[in-house]
C-alpha cells in the first residue's frame, strides 16, 4: 500500500505541475474573455471572427514590429468570478502580452478593479457600463467600444428632434436595462426640459421569453415615445410578439438602442419593421473608407456574413495594439499603455480616439431607421446617421474617473 | 484497513498542499485556492446530504450570503479579515436558521424543491436590491483589508491567500469532522438510514436535522465569504441554482459516503474544467460525457475507486 | 385600454404561458410518476424539438404541419436510446444519480445543439392561416396563441384518456405501482420504461416545437423551461398528471399577472408560489404521498 500512495504522490505533483506552454519566441501573445458558451455564445463567436481576420490579416503582413500574433480565448460564461480567473490563468499561465475581451458589464466591473494586478493591458471590445471607463477606471484598462453614456446621448439627440415629450421605456431588468433608462432620460431632461419620462417604465425580466404583458401596458399608457434597450433572443422575441399585437402600428415614436445588430437583424428578416429608428455600436455600411470596406469585405468572404458590432470591436482591439506598439517600438506593457493614450486608431466605425483622461475612445454612434432593400438579406438603415463621437461622449470630469 | 487509507491519503494531502506553492507553476496556487475554497463548500453542502440524507438544491443561498456580507462589511467599513470571516458566516448562519426550520420538516426531493425555492429568492433580493448589492452587477471592487490580530499576511499576495485559505479550510473541515464522528453526527447519520426509529428512540429529528443545516449553512457562508475575497467580487450568481448545483455534482463525483468526497470531488471537477477550457470553447459536451462515464461507472465516485485501487491485495 | 380589457389580456396570456408549459411539463411528470426519475435534461429535449423542427422546415422544406409532427418524434428516437443504454443502467442507484446523470445530458445535448446549429438566433414563423391576431372581448392576441392553447387542450385530453381509458394505460400505471409485480404477470416492464421514456421526450420535444413560431431559437433555450417545469410538478404534485395542469396554470397565471402588475417581482413570483405550496402542501395540489 505504501507503494500506491508513494505512485500517488509522484501522479500528483507531475499533474501539479502540467506542462507550462512555452512561448514561441517572435510572437506577440493575446488573451481574450469572451461568453464562448451558453445562451450568448454567439457574442463569444463574433469576437472570435474579428480577432481572427485582423491577426491573419497582420500575420500575412509582417505581424507587429516582426512578431507575428497568437491569440488565446477563454470563456467568461457571463459569471464575473469566472471571468477573472480566467484573466489570471491567461496571464499567469499563457504567459500573454495583451488582453481584451469581456461582453457583460458585470464581469467588467468585478474585472477591472483586478487588472492592475495582472500588470498587462486591457482593451474592452464590448461591455458597455459607464463605470469601467469612469468611477472604476484605472491605468490599465481601456474601451473601444461605444458605452451606454454615448449611445443613449445619441439616443436622446434623436428624440429631441422627434419633437414628442412622453417617454417610456422597456429594457431588461438588470443593471445594463436600468442604467440606459436613466442616462437616456437625464439627458433628454437637459436637451429639452419639458420632457416628461414614465414614472411606471416597464422592465420585464432578463430572457422573460413572452413580452406580451408588456406591449398591452405601454399601449394602454399612450406614450409619445418608447426607448428600448431590449438586446439579442430579448429583443427578437419582443418584436415579433410586438408585431403581432401591432405596437409598430401605435401612435408613438420608437427608438432601439441596439436594434440594428446583425444578429437580431439577420434573425428576424423581414419580421423587423421598417420606419423604427434603430442603434448600435457599429454599422457596416456607415463609412466609406478604405478600412471599412476592406474589412466588410474581407469578413464577408471568409464568414459569410455581414459584420456583427462585436467582431469590428474585437477587430479594431487588435488593430489599436498594433498601432500602439509601433507607436511605441516596444512590447513593453508600461510603454504600450502610454502609447495607447492619446491615440488615433483607424477602425472600420471610423477614425476614433482614445482619451488619455479616462481611456475611453471617442468613437461614433450610428444610428438609422429601418428600410427594406432588395439587395440585402435584412433591413438595412436609411438614412444613416452618425454622430460623431465628440458630440455624444461625456467629458472626462463627467464620466467621474480618477486615474492615479 | 479504510482508517489506514484515510490517515495515509490524508498525509499526502497535507504534505503536497504545503507544497504546492513551492513546486507548481504559479496560476496552479489560484486552481489549488478555488479547490480549497469550493471543497468546503461541497464538505458543508455534504453536511446535510452524505450524513442527513437531505439533498440541498439551494446553497448557495449561504454561499452568497457569505460572499455579500464579505463585499460589504470589506466596501463599507473595511474591517479587519479576521472579523469579516468572522461574521459573515454568522450572517449565512442566521439565514441558515430561517430557511432550515421550514425546510427540515421535508423530505427527499420536496427537501431539494423547497431549498431550491429559498436559494432563489436570496438570489432575487441580490439581483434586485440594487441600492444595496449593487443589482446584478454586484458588489466589485472593494478594498482588500489587513487580516488583523497582528498577522502579517497581505490578502492580494496569493501565496498567502493560499496559505491562509488552507489554514481555515483545514481547521474547518477538522471542526467538521469532529462533528461527524460525535454523538451528533451518529444521530445525523441514524436518521440518514431511519428517521422514524430514530424518533421513536425519543429524539427530536428535525431539531437535530435543523443543527445539521444550521452548522452546513455556517460553513458554506464561510466558504462563500473566502471566494468573494479570493474572485474579488460577490455577484447574484453566487446564490443562483446553477451555484448550489456545484457541491451536488462535486460531491458526488468525490462520493458522497467519503468525508473527503467532496473535497476530491471539486479538485477533479475544477481540474478538468481549468483544462478542458484550455483548448476548447465546447467544454460543455467534454464535461458532460466525463460526468455521464463517471455516474455510469464510479457509482461510488473517485473516493471509492481509491479505496478499491488502494484496498486490493498487491 | 381600461382595467376590464387588460384582466383579460392577463388572462389570455396566462393560458398561453400556462398551456405551454403544461404539454411540457406534463412529460416530466409521468417519467417521474414511472421511471421516478427526475429528467434534468428534458428542457434540452424541448430545445431540441424547436431545432428539429426549424431544420425540417428550413433545410428539408417540410411545411409547419408536417414538421410538427415529425420532430418530436425525432426526438422520442433519441431519449429511447437514451433509456436503453445510459439511464437503464442507474435505476436501482439512489435517485440523485438520476439528477446527475440527466444533468450530464443537458450540457451534452445543450453543447452539441450549438455546434450541429450554430450560437446564433433564428426564428420558425407561423404556418400562414395562424399568422396575425385575432380579438377577444376587445383584446387583440396572436392567433397561433389560441392555436397552442387549443392544442394543449387537445394533447391534455389525448393523454389522460390513454392513461385511464386503455390497456396501454393500465400496464403502465401497473408497471409503476409495482414492478416486481406487474413482470410477475406477464408485463414486460423494461419495454414499458423505454416507451414511457420515449413518450415524456416527445412532450418536451412538441412543446418545443409548438413554442418555435412564438420564441426565439437560441443555445441554452431549454435551461429557463427546465426549471420551470420543475416548479409546475412540484406544485401540482410530482408525478401527477392533473397536477401538472394545474400547476402549468398556476405558473402561468404568475406569469400573466405577475408579469404585467408585479414585474420587479416576477423573477422571485414563482418560487414563492411554490415554496408556498411545498409549505402548505408538501406533496402538492393535486398529489398523493
Amino acid at each position: 500500500m505504501l507503494r500506491k500512495l508513494l505512485v500517488m504522490a509522484v501522479v500528483a505533483f507531475m499533474a501539479i505541475g502540467f506542462s507550462l506552454d512555452a512561448q514561441a519566441e517572435g510572437t506577440v501573445k493575446i488573451g481574450a474573455i469572451y461568453l464562448l458558451s451558453g445562451a450568448f455564445s454567439t457574442y463569444g463567436q463574433f469576437a472570435k471572427n474579428g480577432i481572427e481576420l485582423a491577426a491573419d490579416e497582420i500575420n500575412s503582413s509582417g505581424g507587429i514590429l516582426g512578431k507575428k500574433i497568437e491569440f488565446v480565448l477563454e470563456d467568461s460564461t457571463g459569471k464575473a468570478n469566472v471571468g477573472i480567473q480566467a484573466a489570471r490563468k491567461l496571464v499567469y499561465q499563457e504567459n500573454v502580452d495583451l488582453l481584451m475581451g469581456l461582453d457583460s458589464s458585470g464581469v467588467a466591473k468585478g474585472l477591472v478593479p483586478v487588472v492592475p494586478e495582472l500588470k498587462k493591458p486591457f482593451i474592452i471590445t464590448h461591455a458597455a457600463s459607464p463605470d469601467v471607463t469612469g468611477s472604476l477606471c484605472n491605468k490599465y484598462v481601456f474601451r473601444i467600444s461605444l458605452n451606454i453614456a454615448q449611445n443613449t446621448k445619441a439616443a436622446a439627440l434623436i428624440a429631441k428632434e422627434l419633437g414628442v415629450k412622453k417617454w417610456t421605456t422597456i429594457g431588461p431588468d438588470y443593471d445594463f436595462g436600468h442604467q440606459s433608462w436613466e442616462f437616456f432620460g437625464n439627458y433628454l431632461k437637459e436637451l429639452d426640459p419639458e420632457v416628461v419620462l414614465s414614472a411606471d417604465p416597464s422592465f420585464p425580466k432578463f430572457k422573460a421569453e413572452d413580452f406580451t404583458p408588456f406591449i398591452n401596458k405601454v399601449i394602454s399608457d399612450k406614450p409619445e415615445g418608447v426607448f428600448i434597450s431590449l438586446w439579442g433572443g430579448d429583443l427578437i422575441n419582443f418584436i415579433r410578439q410586438a408585431n403581432n399585437l401591432g405596437f409598430f402600428k401605435q401612435n408613438f415614436k420608437v427608438l432601439m438602442s441596439l436594434g440594428a445588430a446583425t444578429e437580431v437583424l439577420t434573425a428576424l428578416g423581414d419580421q423587423m419593421p421598417e420606419g423604427i429608428w434603430v442603434g448600435t455600436r457599429y454599422w457596416f455600411a456607415a463609412n466609406d473608407t478604405p478600412t471599412n470596406n476592406n474589412f466588410v469585405a474581407a469578413y464577408k468572404k471568409r464568414f459569410g456574413d455581414y459584420p456583427s458590432y462585436n467582431s469590428q470591436g474585437a477587430y479594431a482591439a487588435v488593430y489599436a495594439y498594433k498601432t500602439a506598439i509601433e507607436k511605441a517600438k516596444s512590447f513593453e506593457p508600461d510603454k504600450i499603455i502610454a502609447a495607447l493614450e492619446n491615440l488615433t486608431v483607424d477602425t472600420p466605425s471610423g477614425e476614433l480616439l482614445i482619451r488619455a483622461e479616462d481611456h475611453q475612445a471617442v468613437v461614433n454612434g450610428n444610428w438609422g431607421i429601418t428600410k427594406a432593400d432588395k439587395n440585402y438579406p435584412i433591413r438595412i438603415l436609411d438614412p444613416i446617421r452618425i454622430f460623431p463621437g465628440k458630440d455624444i461622449t461625456p467629458t472626462p470630469q463627467e464620466s467621474g474617473c480618477n486615474m492615479q | 484497513m479504510r482508517k489506514k487509507i484515510q490517515l495515509g491519503v490524508l498525509l499526502l494531502l497535507a504534505v503536497v498542499l504545503v507544497l504546492l506553492p513551492k513546486v507548481s507553476p504559479f496560476f496552479i496556487v489560484f486552481v489549488a485556492t478555488e479547490i480549497l475554497i469550493l471543497g468546503l463548500f461541497a464538505t458543508s453542502f455534504n453536511l446535510m446530504f452524505g450524513y442527513c440524507g437531505l439533498l440541498s438544491f439551494g446553497h448557495g443561498a449561504f454561499f452568497g450570503t457569505g460572499a455579500y456580507v464579505a463585499g460589504l462589511l470589506l466596501q463599507h467599513l473595511q474591517w479587519d479579515f479576521i472579523w469579516v470571516l468572522a461574521v459573515a458566516p454568522l450572517a449565512a448562519a442566521v439565514g441558515a436558521t430561517l430557511i432550515g426550520w421550514l425546510c427540515v420538516r421535508l423530505n427527499e426531493v420536496y427537501f431539494s424543491m423547497l431549498t431550491l425555492a429559498f436559494g432563489m429568492m436570496v438570489f432575487a433580493i441580490a439581483h434586485q436590491w440594487r441600492s444595496v448589492t449593487g443589482g446584478s452587477d454586484g458588489l466589485a471592487g472593494f478594498p482588500l483589508t489587513e487580516v488583523g490580530i497582528g498577522l502579517d499576511i497581505v490578502l492580494a499576495n496569493p501565496f498567502h491567500f493560499y496559505y491562509l485559505t488552507l489554514l481555515i479550510v483545514a481547521l474547518s473541515l477538522a471542526a467538521i469532522y469532529l462533528l461527524t464522528i460525535s454523538p451528533f453526527g451518529l444521530i445525523l447519520r441514524a436518521m440518514r438510514e431511519n428517521t422514524e426509529r430514530v424518533a421513536f428512540a425519543g429524539i427530536p429529528a428535525n431539531r437535530y436535522r435543523l443543527y445539521g443545516f444550521i452548522l452546513s449553512g455556517l460553513f458554506s457562508g464561510l466558504a462563500g465569504a473566502l471566494f468573494a475575497t479570493f474572485s474579488r467580487v460577490a455577484v447574484p450568481e453566487m446564490s443562483h441554482w446553477t451555484q448550489s448545483a456545484e457541491p451536488i455534482l462535486m460531491t458526488i463525483l468525490g462520493g458522497s459516503q467519503y468525508f473527503f468526497g467532496p473535497l476530491a470531488g471539486a479538485a477533479v471537477f475544477l481540474g478538468l474544467k481549468t483544462l478542458i477550457t484550455s483548448y476548447t470553447s465546447e467544454w460543455m459536451i467534454y464535461l458532460g460525457v466525463i460526468l455521464l462515464g463517471m455516474v455510469l461507472f464510479l457509482p461510488k465516485g473517485i473516493f471509492g475507486l481509491l479505496e478499491r485501487w488502494l484496498g486490493g491485495r498487491t | 385600454m381600461n382595467l376590464m380589457t387588460a384582466f383579460v389580456a392577463a388572462l389570455l396570456n396566462s393560458f398561453d404561458i400556462g398551456i405551454l408549459l403544461f404539454i411540457i411539463a406534463s412529460g416530466l411528470t409521468i417519467v417521474f410518476g414511472v421511471l421516478g426519475i427526475l429528467n434534468f435534461a428534458h428542457g434540452a429535449l424541448y430545445m431540441a424539438g424547436a431545432y428539429f423542427l426549424l431544420t425540417l422546415m428550413g433545410t428539408v422544406g417540410m411545411p409547419f404541419w408536417v414538421g410538427v409532427l415529425i420532430a418530436p418524434l425525432g426526438v422520442a428516437l433519441l431519449a429511447v436510446l437514451i433509456e436503453r443504454f445510459l439511464l437503464r443502467r442507474i435505476y436501482h442507484r439512489h435517485p440523485s444519480f438520476g439528477l446527475l446523470l440527466t444533468f450530464a445530458l443537458l450540457l451534452i445535448i445543450d453543447d452539441a445543439v450549438r455546434l450541429i446549429w450554430g450560437s446564433g438566433y433564428h426564428i420558425v414563423e407561423p404556418p400562414q392561416l395562424l399568422r396575425g391576431a385575432a380579438s377577444l372581448f376587445g383584446v387583440t392576441y396572436p392567433l397561433y396563441s389560441f392555436f397552442t392553447i387549443g392544442m394543449g387542450i387537445l394533447i391534455g385530453i389525448a393523454v389522460w384518456l390513454i392513461f385511464h381509458r386503455t390497456r396501454i394505460g393500465k400496464t403502465v400505471r401497473a408497471a409503476a405501482l409495482d414492478p416486481e409485480m406487474a413482470q410477475a404477470v406477464g408485463i414486460n416492464v423494461p419495454i414499458v420504461l423505454t416507451v414511457v421514456f420515449g413518450f415524456g421526450a416527445w412532450l418536451a420535444a412538441l412543446g418545443g416545437a409548438l413554442a418555435a413560431p412564438m420564441r426565439t431559437l437560441g443555445p441554452a433555450m431549454g435551461d429557463t423551461i427546465i426549471i420551470e417545469s420543475f416548479i409546475v410538478v412540484v406544485i401540482g404534485g410530482l408525478g401527477s398528471f392533473p397536477g401538472a395542469l394545474f400547476g402549468a396554470l398556476i405558473l402561468g397565471g404568475i406569469h400573466g399577472f405577475g408579469g404585467r402588475w408585479l414585474a420587479e417581482w416576477n423573477i422571485v413570483l414563482p418560487y414563492i408560489g411554490m415554496a408556498l405550496v411545498l409549505l402548505w402542501r408538501p406533496e402538492g395540489l393535486m398529489g398523493r404521498r
